[in-house]
């Protein structure tokens, strides 16, 4: 199949070697991971499997079909009886595009690297029969793609498209998406949360409380980490255009400590939101990032 | 003296220093842009960025700062004014006019260039308010520079000057000087005429007289008179030979100077190309004549020279001239009058003997002129002819389209009422002169070309003929009586219609009227007469320098010899380009109006269309004027004497000169600073690109590391 896509405009998002992989890491995640592959979502519903969940009282409307009729032999009471149901999910990537999302200080920009990770997110879980959408953002809505089983090839489309500009905000984008994604789902947000936490927090926090399961990819590029410049410059925001003159030996210490600060508060504050939060390195591998994060959450799955 | 400023208004410029420092005290902002994603953990940090406040290259900010002062200030023209300067000590400034002879005599060894150097002198030593003018003169005069201060101009003018082929004439540049000197405001003025004086140049009529106070300082050139040969005259006779034209020159030579007789080769060119070489015996101061073989002429437009050795003065040891084929006078005779009368009979016969074959004569015996008659015809004699009035209009056409038509009176003679303006007068009857024996003809006009070449002694004599019978003729106003009777009656009379002209005689052509027939006066008179009416004018095989021709005069340029089919879109107004014998162009654009072409140089000038090369373009011949070549020289003084007034009072000149003051601009274009400061400041600014350069590159060097 991923051969098959290969002719398709935006195929090029699914390379190969990643997603050989992550074939891989299908396999392991098919024994190990519960909820994100195959058949093996935990539905946040109930309905029709093998898996017994309880009984319910019967209520007018019910399909008669669902009374358990040898407890009613037993206790003379109509009961309907559930079970947890195994369903397709709906799996959504909301993409940050906004301008810093350019930047890039080696061969691939932190948008390229976002939009190679949500191609293989979006790919790899409509393989399994799951709904992809996507949505891209700055500081409005700019593309929405709805889930569906047949949305991939729109989705990779508009991943290809997908430019880096204008003047990123999370908290408008996230309002809007609340409504627009009114079933319950997997969302996985990947931006470089450049706001301050309380506000990253204050905008996820909505979805969240719509019963989304959430992922948060947090995409950084080294030199945002690190601050390796040398020559006093002078420094300009591709957001707003403002330029501050800057001598980088005397910022840096106090830079990467700003940041350190700034993913330790959002790695914290996701987590006490029970929100996943996956801190990304764009000059490390792709799939090594994403083997640490489906470990970690293999881990935290079992832990459950 | 101090420091002004002929423009200070370019002084604003100086503004422009403040471009160099905002660029030094901003430019480490625009050195480097590091594009990144967010500044929102770079503008947490309280820190302050000092460095980009602070002038680092002070050398390069002068630098460029001194160059945008110097730029400005150039602009603004400074000068030093010494319009404060005391004159204590002189007589005030001069107004200076310096005469520099051209004349082809000049050229004697190295006088032209000694006066050149003179005038240079003149200009050097001029005072700082003195003023001078540089007129140069021939036969004419040319202001080159007037009443300038500004020296270096005088000297460029000095520099393109260069001796003419025209003769001397102190006249004309005398009173350009003496115009000059009243014009002027100074208390001064002083002529320095540079001159070989030749006494040809100058007349003593001339009226020149200088400003009371002007001083004249003539100053000679002239050494002893050299061995000078010039060639005086060509002398080009005509003669048909089986249908084609030969032209046997002679030149004439004359030798001023020398001491022992002496042999030169006088040598004859053709078209550029040698023909013959004739040695020549001269004995000092004596002349000779040159016969060269004769030459079949068969092009139009011919170019000759005749040449003798090189000399001292070149100018006069050629004669050029120029020649073209001559063409037939066509002349039709119509006679009237009874059958067994041949009244025409010697009017044919004259005409009919020209060694040149110059006449072509038909004869019919008819009282109409048909319209084919006048196609090719130059001129019509009515010989005793009653015409009527339909040939008399045609008649009418052909004089006003420039043809011409000679009337002979007889019994017969008839003129139609109708075309009465035609005549130069009214017809009258026949009067007999039998008292005595005869009449004779008592007056002629020989300021008339056709008894102008009978005007010398011993040139024809007129007197002898006798005229028995004549037809009265009362001239009209606008008719010139050309020749009357000894008893005051109308004898030849002319009207000028158009282009061409009626004349009337009113006696016979034979020998019945009168015996002019056989006087041997008859058959230059016939010629002169028929030469006249048809239009032939002797072309001119050579102009003198200095003349003019107006190139859109048809009768100028016939008489320039101008026969070239190619050269015909000059009379009809068409572009043309004349080459002088220098080489250098003159351009004559298209119009209506006269195209005059100076003949300043002696040779050839060549007029062709532009931008064709016709094989036998309009060639005009120029000599140079022989009298130039009479050295004898004039006394300076005399000279002096005759143009100058006494000296005004002393006093006047200091009064003057305390009230003058150099023009500002007089003193900033004698000073020139600016182009000094241009200089000062384009080398501050290769200075600066070097030093910019190696700052640049230490800097990228110091980061590299």
């Amino acid at each position: 199949m991923g051969l098959a896509r290969a002719s398709h405009a935006g195929a090029h998002l699914l390379d190969p070697a990643v997603l050989g992989r992550i074939g891989n890491l299908e396999l392991l995640a098919r024994t190990v991971v519960d909820g994100f592959l195959t058949g093996l979502h935990r539905s946040p519903y109930l309905g029709f499997s093998t898996d017994f969940a309880e009984h319910r009282q019967y209520m007018p409307g019910d399909d008669i079909r669902r009374i358990d009729w040898k407890l009613f032999a037993r206790s003379d009471r109509h009961f309907i009886k559930l079970f947890e149901a195994d369903t397709n999910a709906n799996f959504s990537v909301l993409l940050d595009v906004s301008a810093s999302m350019g930047y890039g200080s080696h061969d691939v920009t932190k948008l390229e690297y976002a939009k190679y990770l949500a191609a293989c997110l979006t790919f790899f879980t409509n393989r399994q029969r799951d709904r992809v959408g996507l949505v891209t953002f700055d500081h409005d809505i700019v593309d929405y793609v709805p889930p569906s089983m047949k949305h991939l090839d729109t989705i990779l489309h508009l991943l290809d498209r997908a430019n880096a500009a204008g003047a990123g905000s999370l908290k408008g984008p996230m309002v809007k998406i609340t409504e627009l994604l009114g079933r319950k789902g997997i969302i996985a947000v990947i931006s470089d949360f450049y706001e301050e936490p309380d506000e990253v927090i204050g905008a996820i926090r909505t979805l969240r409380a719509r019963g989304h399961d959430i992922v948060a990819f947090h995409v950084m590029d080294p030199a945002e980490l690190g601050f390796p410049f040398e020559d006093p410059s002078g420094f300009e925001d591709l957001e707003t255009g403002e330029q501050i003159p800057v001598v980088p030996a005397r910022l840096r210490d106090d830079y990467t400590r700003l940041v350190s600060e700034h993913v330790e508060t959002l790695q914290r504050r996701f987590t006490d939101n029970r929100i996943d939060y996956v801190l990304l390195d764009t000059s490390k591998p792709l799939d090594l990032a994403l083997f640490k994060y489906l470990l970690a959450r293999e881990r935290a799955t079992r832990k459950r | 003296m101090s420091l002004a400023f002929l423009v200070p208004l370019f002084l604003l410029g100086f503004a422009g220093i403040v471009v160099p420092i905002v660029v030094h005290l901003t430019r480490r902002q625009r050195k480097q842009v590091v594009a990144f994603p967010s500044l929102m953990f770079l503008e947490k940090i309280p820190f302050q960025e000092q460095r980009r406040r602070r002038i680092q290259h002070w050398f390069l900010l002068s630098l460029r700062a001194l160059a945008l002062i110097l730029l400005a200030a150039a602009f603004a023209r400074p000068f030093l004014n010494q319009s404060d300067l005391t004159l204590a000590g002189t007589s005030g400034p001069r107004e200076v006019v310096v005469l520099l002879d051209q004349s082809y005599s000049m050229a004697i060894g190295d006088q032209f260039e000694r006066a050149r150097d003179e005038a240079r002198d003149i200009f050097n030593d001029l005072g700082p308010l003195d003023r001078a003018s540089l007129i140069m003169f021939g036969q004419g005069a040319r202001v080159v520079a007037r009443s300038t201060s500004d020296r270096i101009l005088l000297q460029a003018a000095l520099d393109a000057v260069e001796v003419s082929s025209s003769a001397t004439r102190f006249g004309p540049a005398l009173k350009v000087a003496q115009t000059v000197l009243e014009e002027s405001e100074l208390p001064s003025g002083e002529v320095f005429l540079l001159t070989d004086f030749q006494r040809i140049g100058w007349t003593g009529d001339e009226g020149v007289h200088f400003p009371a106070g002007s001083k004249v300082t003539p100053i000679q050139f002239a050494g002893d008179p050299p061995d000078n040969i010039q060639v005086t005259d060509v002398a080009l006779a005509r003669e048909a030979v089986s249908g084609r034209e030969r032209i046997t020159p002679t030149a004439r030579l004359a030798r001023r100077g020398g001491e022992s007789a002496r042999e030169v080769m006088v040598t004859l060119e053709l078209d550029g190309q040698e023909l013959q070489s004739r040695p020549v015996t001269l004995d000092p101061n004596g002349s000779a004549a040159v016969t060269f073989q004769p030459f079949t002429l068969s092009q139009p437009h011919t170019r000759g020279t005749v040449r003798v050795e090189e000399d001292e003065l070149a100018a006069d040891d050629a004669k050029h001239f120029v020649l073209s084929p001559g063409s037939a006078l066509s002349i039709l005779i119509l006679e009237g009058g009874p059958a067994s009368v041949d009244a025409s009979l010697y009017l044919r016969r004259a005409l009919e003997i020209s060694e040149d074959g110059r006449f072509s004569t038909t004869y019919r015996r008819t009282s109409t002129v048909r319209p084919q008659d006048l196609d090719g015809t130059d001129a019509v004699i009515l010989n005793n002819t009653n015409i009527d009035g339909a040939s008399a209009e045609r008649l009418r056409s052909f004089v006003e389209a420039g043809g011409g038509v000679l009337v002979v009176l007889g019994e017969d003679t008839g003129w139609p009422g109708s075309a009465a303006d035609l005549l130069p007068g009214t017809l009258g009857t026949i009067q007999d002169r039998m008292q005595g024996r005869g009449g004779r003809l008592g007056f002629l006009e020989y300021g008339h070309p056709i008894f102008e070449p009978f005007s010398g002694p011993r040139s024809g004599d007129f007197t002898g003929a006798r005229f028995f019978r004549v037809r009265g003729f009362a001239p009209s106003d606008s008719a010139t009586v050309l020749a009357r009777f000894d008893d005051g009656s109308v004898a030849m009379a002319e009207l000028t219609r158009g282009r061409g002209s009626v004349i009337v005689w009113t006696s016979t052509l034979d020998s019945f009227w009168n015996d002019l027939a056989l006087q041997p006066v008859f058959l230059p008179f016939v010629h002169r007469v028929s030469e006249y009416i048809g239009g032939r004018a002797e072309a001119l095989p050579w102009f003198d320098a200095g003349q003019l021709v107006d190139l859109a005069d048809p009768d100028a340029l016939k008489a320039a010899g101008l026969v070239s089919a190619e050269a015909a879109g000059l009379a009809a107004g068409l572009e043309q380009v004349a080459l002088t014998p220098s080489g250098r162009s003159l351009a004559l654009p298209a119009g209506d109006g006269p195209r005059y072409l100076p003949l300043d140089e002696s040779g050839f000038y060549t007029v062709r269309p532009p931008g064709s090369d016709p094989d036998r373009p309009f060639v005009i011949a120029v000599n140079v004027d022989l009298e130039e070549s009479n050295l004898t020289q004039l006394d300076p003084e005399e000279l002096v004497a005759q143009l100058t007034s006494p000296a005004p009072g002393p006093g006047a000149g200091r009064e003057f000169a305390e009230s003058t003051t150099l023009r500002r601009e007089d003193q900033e274009r004698r000073q020139s600073l600016w182009r000094w400061m241009l200089v000062a400041a384009f080398a501050l600014l290769i200075i600066e690109t070097a030093v910019s350069n190696w700052v640049s590159r230490r800097g990228t060097a110091a980061v590299a590391t």
